[in-house]
């Protein structure tokens, strides 16, 4: 049932309408309807946010209004002119458009060719373009960069150097698809700044809603391609059912917060012991040991386990890059069977690269040694049948056609027999909540289904270390916290790389923190938490985030209040 | 004194680390702030000479002719000054394919009057032809003289202003940019294959010689398009989202000096003198390169 309790954003009726959508319907060529008579009106300096989940049509609602997808039935005004071919031109000089993966948006040999390219082609003086383009690298810390390939950037600098190729053309109206994910929070702190001097009208797509509170007053809301909300951002956030009914309730973040709003370790659930039984629907427990944190224990070392070996060992590890880059210098560290670690740090810090050298993919020089034993080239070809990875895009994950073959991959490598890997291979798809699915392309499932079958993949094949690279990427509030609920299953030991301060808090007892490639603290969670000096030193500042959350708290309170008093305002859309 | 050079030592040590930190720069654009000859060079003089000088190396005829224009391309070479690695690491490449010839001619290089033949073993089925050698080691000669000549040419200028060069000689828009974007997206492309290979291996795949490992790699190679197919919408999209209308914008102009065409001329008499070498007998100097 749609829920309509929340009330309706009121424009200010002084502020002209750049977009009036009427009746807007869209249809890909293969049949899958993504948008359904959508009425809306933006208008000018509207700062909105357009939420939904994973697959409800937000991206083509972006498409439409930038002018690259031509609605099938219905009108889009733009400047109360019905927007033609012939009028795309002029759309074009005024919408910016940043894309979801900068890849996409830098297409030149260099980072100022890519920002002066709109310039040049909307015919902007050579001097002038020149001062526009270095002037937006400026505004994002790129300055530097801006003679360097694109492919020579880290990503949160290539995120930067698309934002930048589009500030760079001045627009009055900016589309954003997910700009956040995958940055750093300083990279993100400083775009948030970037974004709120922003004077036009900014249209942002986002998962993040912290990253979005501040920033947008108005929240538009798509549920299968329909328009279930507009209405004040505020009044969204503050009303816990509509976030519920849309997968954007993210208050199982708020569980990683103390009253004040500041992060502690978070509850863990206890963890049940399983079989290593094919036809078990959790996931293995080869390991013994599972350590519980919960708030409660967040001002001792929570973690009180007996000593055991280590499984993971590093000593004196340094990888170079073949350019001569240095990755990895003089990294020494042991996890032991069954800890949570997180490995944190800034975009580039070498997080990603400790991980493939642990998981075997990359190996470097110093000592490793893997439950014991020294991993030299002939263990290290076969740590896979150990060591599971997932990866940060799951699509880097999906080769085969049916989500029943993906899971059964990695089992028909390790040469399990046909009739236990079908046994496996249901059970795992059940537990990750796929189990009507097996026969689905794994391309057509949604963000939440394909990373839970990864994950599932991953598993199946039962290894000691499951390493987690960023695993929130992309994902709606509401399959976040199913992947939360997953992993939290887990009795492996467990390496999260995380710029996701929540899951580290919720999944993890201990934080290493990495910076340029040097391990610089390796301290527990709830104390690595509690260290704001620490976030500010290597550009982890989570203050404004947990101001958000103390913020949103409160106005979720009031809200509740106000209900339980009143009883609940009830709008039509 | 001593404090002084201290710090001095640890000021540099710690330049050393940040540069060895920072990301590489466009190999383009490094080697553009050189300034040898061919770097001033207008490359658009420079692509129709050496060109051009590189065609009469490939028709030439004997392999004395053929190691003088391998001789003047490692001149070529070390005047630019490009690394010597980078040009091995080009010829590594052709090497084996360089060594079948000396293997496969001396076997089917047919017999002439003159020519030197040893037959192996006691039937005649096995005959080794001396003269296939040499036209071995001219066909060697003359792709060395070709790959060297390739360094200064496409090393001595960002690659843009190459294919703009190329643009401004005649080759046709599309195509330019094509090699533009294939330029920037070959990287893309190898990372996201790389990716995708990891994440086979990761779960244990090891290619074989069986019906399975037909079956997978015939997977990852339909996923790989499925994907470029993507992006390239997505880049398209992209493009026209910042006004691109078929023509991509530029922001190199050329100006060429009296040096440059001066520079031109020379390969290009160069060229011409190897060829009237190789042909007549009668000239002074041929018979040395005989």
């Amino acid at each position: 049932m749609h829920l309509q309790a929340i009330p309706i954003h009121r424009p200010q009726q002084s502020a002209s309408c750049v977009y009036r959508l009427e009746g807007v319907d869209y249809t890909y060529p293969n049949g899958n309807r993504a948008l359904r008579g959508i009425n809306l009106c933006i208008h000018e300096g509207d700062r909105i946010a357009l939420l939904g989940h994973n697959g409800s049509g937000k991206t083509t609602l972006a498409r439409v209004l930038s002018g690259l997808a031509r609605p099938a039935r219905g009108r889009v005004l733009f400047e109360e002119a019905p927007l033609e071919p012939h009028r795309l031109g002029h759309l074009r000089k005024k919408v910016g458009f940043l894309f979801q993966d900068p890849d996409d948006q830098l297409f030149c040999t260099s980072v100022l060719d890519d920002v002066l390219f709109g310039l040049i082609n909307f015919q902007t003086p050579p001097e002038g373009a020149a001062q526009r383009a270095l002037g937006a690298l400026a505004q994002l810390g790129l300055e530097d960069t801006a003679h360097k390939a694109p492919h020579h950037l880290s990503y949160g600098q290539r995120k930067r150097a698309a934002l930048a190729a589009v500030l760079a053309l001045y627009p009055s109206v900016l589309i954003l698809d997910e700009p956040t994910a995958n940055l750093d929070p300083a990279s993100e702190d400083l775009l948030a700044q970037v974004l709120k001097g922003y004077a036009g009208t900014l249209i942002c797509i986002s998962h993040d809603l912290l990253f979005l509170y501040g920033l947008c007053t108005r929240a538009v809301v798509l549920q299968d391609g329909c328009l279930h909300h507009d209405t004040s951002f505020e009044a969204l956030i503050s009303h816990r059912r509509s976030l519920q009914e849309h997968g954007l309730d993210f208050t199982f973040r708020f569980r990683c917060c103390d009253s004040p709003g500041r992060h502690v370790g978070a509850g863990r659930s206890p963890v049940r012991s399983t079989a290593n039984d094919p036809s078990s629907s959790l996931p293995p427990a080869r390991s013994a040991h599972v350590c519980r944190v919960s708030a409660g224990e967040a001002g001792s070392d929570a973690c009180q386990r007996p000593e055991q070996p280590p499984i993971l060992e590093l000593h004196q590890y340094t990888y170079r890059y073949k350019d001569g880059a240095v990755a990895l210098r003089d990294v020494s560290l042991q996890v032991r069977r069954g800890e949570r670690v997180a490995l944190v740090g800034p975009n580039g810090a070498g997080k990603s690269t400790l991980a493939a050298c642990l998981a075997g993919i990359r190996s470097g020089s110093g000592r490793y040694r893997f439950d014991g034993k020294i991993v030299d080239n002939r263990r290290r070809r076969e740590l896979w049948r150990h060591v599971g990875l997932l990866f940060q895009d799951s699509a880097d994950q999906t080769v085969c056609s049916r989500c029943y073959d993906e899971v059964a991959f990695g089992l028909r490598n390790l040469g399990w027999p046909e009739s236990k890997v079908h046994q496996k291979v249901r059970a795992m798809l059940r537990w990750a909540g796929l189990g009507d699915l097996e026969n689905r392309v794994p391309q057509h499932l949604s963000g939440g289904e394909r990373k839970r079958l990864a994950l599932a993949s991953v598993l199946a094949m039962e290894p000691d270390v499951l390493i987690l690279d960023e695993p929130t990427a992309g994902l709606d509030p509401q399959a976040e916290e199913n992947l939360l609920k997953l992993l939290d299953e887990v009795e492996a030991t467990i390496l999260l790389i995380s710029h996701d301060i929540c899951f580290v808090s919720m999944l993890t007892d201990r934080t290493i923190l990495l910076h340029r490639g040097k391990i610089v603290r390796d301290v527990p969670t709830w104390r690595f938490l509690k260290d704001e000096n620490l976030h500010s030193l290597y550009g982890l500042d989570f203050t404004y985030y947990n101001r958000c959350c103390r913020e949103i708290q409160h106005l979720q309170e009031t809200a509740s209040e106000t209900a339980d008093g009143k009883g609940a305002p009830f709008n039509g859309l | 004194m001593k404090l002084g050079k201290t710090s001095e030592t640890s000021r540099s040590r710690s330049r050393g680390e940040q540069e060895l930190w920072a990301v590489p720069e466009l190999p383009g654009v490094e080697e553009g702030r050189r300034q040898t000859l061919f770097h001033r060079w207008d490359p658009r003089i420079k692509i129709a000479s050496l060109l051009l000088f590189s065609f009469c190396a490939a028709s030439v005829g004997t392999v004395g002719t053929a190691l003088l224009c391998c001789a003047v391309s490692a001149s070529a070479l070390m005047v630019a000054g490009t690394p010597w690695r980078l040009a091995a690491r080009r010829i590594a490449a052709m090497a084996a394919f360089l060594a079948m010839f000396f293997v496969v001619l001396p076997l089917t290089v047919p017999v002439l009057p003159g020519d030197q033949v040893a037959t192996l073993g006691h039937g005649t089925w096995i005959q080794i032809n001396f003269r296939g050698f040499s036209v071995a080691a001219l066909v060697a000669a003359k792709a060395m003289s070709v790959a060297l000549l390739m360094e200064p040419l496409l090393r001595t200028s960002p690659f843009p202003r190459t294919v703009n060069a190329l643009a401004r000689l005649g080759v046709p828009d599309p195509l330019c940019q094509m090699l533009l974007i294939m330029y920037r997206y070959v990287f893309v492309f190898r990372h996201e294959m790389s990716r995708l290979w990891v994440g086979m291996n990761v779960r244990g795949f090891r290619p074989g010689t069986n019906r399975r490992t037909i079956h997978i790699l015939g997977n990852f190679l339909g996923m790989l398009f499925v994907r470029s197919l993507e992006r390239t919408e997505r880049v398209h999209e992209a493009m026209l989202c910042r006004g691109f209308t078929g023509r991509f914008p530029t922001r190199e102009s050329f100006r060429s000096t009296p040096l440059d065409w001066a520079l031109g001329a020379g390969w290009v008499l160069g060229g011409v003198a190897v060829l009237l070498l190789d042909r007549y007998e009668t000239l002074p100097f041929s018979g040395v390169f005989r």
